[in-house]
């Protein structure tokens, strides 16, 4: 079973057109399985990409590229268990991604 | 979720941004796609079962108005997503809705209407060209908020 998301690429434009990622700390908010990290994690200098979901977590890890495994980190958390946690000013770019935290 | 705001506010460097990405409310256009011809199926009413982006326009909405952000860029776009089969586009909408339904009784009142569309699309795919694919499409809206 093959599901293709946005094959015509508009939400990769879109994305690039709101923001830079070069070297910049992304948190990326209701990752599911990465399929929006995929899109900017090679340009970021960290992603730490969470979600509530173990399931969809594991997917995302599962498929995780060899080259950004040090730079890409999934966490299996809600937003509130994960901001408890977090320093401030942590982030230059956050991403709301399909997410309603 | 307006709490959730304020918190990624706080994780924001002064300088950072924050980038929303969330469908619109609006129905999903349902279509078989077979080389350049497109027929259409129907439209699902996605957002009968998900209010909750409304409740996120919302809370982005008051963050705005408190000054906590102000929107720097905004566009919409639409993201299409291709299935083989409806047993692929039942099996992503089950998903969905386990994921993001806001209560068992808005399931209960929308299953009925996406089972009909499931239905049409199953018919009309018996009757199309091998090769022919189901595309769902969602208006999506961006938006680049700095923080204040």
């Amino acid at each position: 079973m093959v599901i293709r998301t946005d094959p015509e690429n508009n939400e990769t434009r879109a994305l690039f057109d709101m923001a830079n990622f070069s070297g910049q700390h992304v948190l990326e908010i209701g990752c599911g399985d990465g399929r929006v990290t995929w899109l900017y994690a090679d340009k970021a200098a960290h992603v730490t990409a969470i979600d509530p979901s173990a399931k969809l977590i594991a997917l995302a890890r599962q498929e995780l590229p060899s080259h950004l495994q040090d730079r890409v980190e999934f966490q299996n958390n809600t937003f509130e268990g994960f901001a408890a946690t977090c320093e401030p000013a942590a982030f230059d770019i956050t991403i709301l991604s399909w997410s309603l935290c | 979720m307006v709490h959730a705001l304020e918190e990624i506010h706080r994780l924001l460097k002064p300088t950072g941004i924050l980038i929303d990405i969330h469908p619109v409310a609006e129905s999903s256009p349902i279509e078989i796609h077979q080389g350049e011809k497109i027929e259409p199926v129907g439209d699902l009413s996605v957002h009968q079962w998900c209010s909750d982006y409304q409740h996120a326009d919302n809370a982005l909405t008051e963050i705005k108005q408190r000054g906590l952000f102000i929107v720097e860029r905004e566009g919409m776009f639409n993201s299409l997503t291709y299935y083989d089969s409806v047993a692929e586009m039942r099996t992503d909408w089950k998903e969905a809705i386990d994921k993001f339904a806001r209560d068992a009784q808005s399931i209960d009142e929308s299953l009925p209407h996406a089972e009909a569309m499931a239905a049409r699309a199953e018919t009309m795919m018996q009757t199309a060209a091998s090769g022919a694919e189901l595309v769902v499409g969602e208006r999506v809206h961006i938006s680049c908020l700095k923080p204040i």
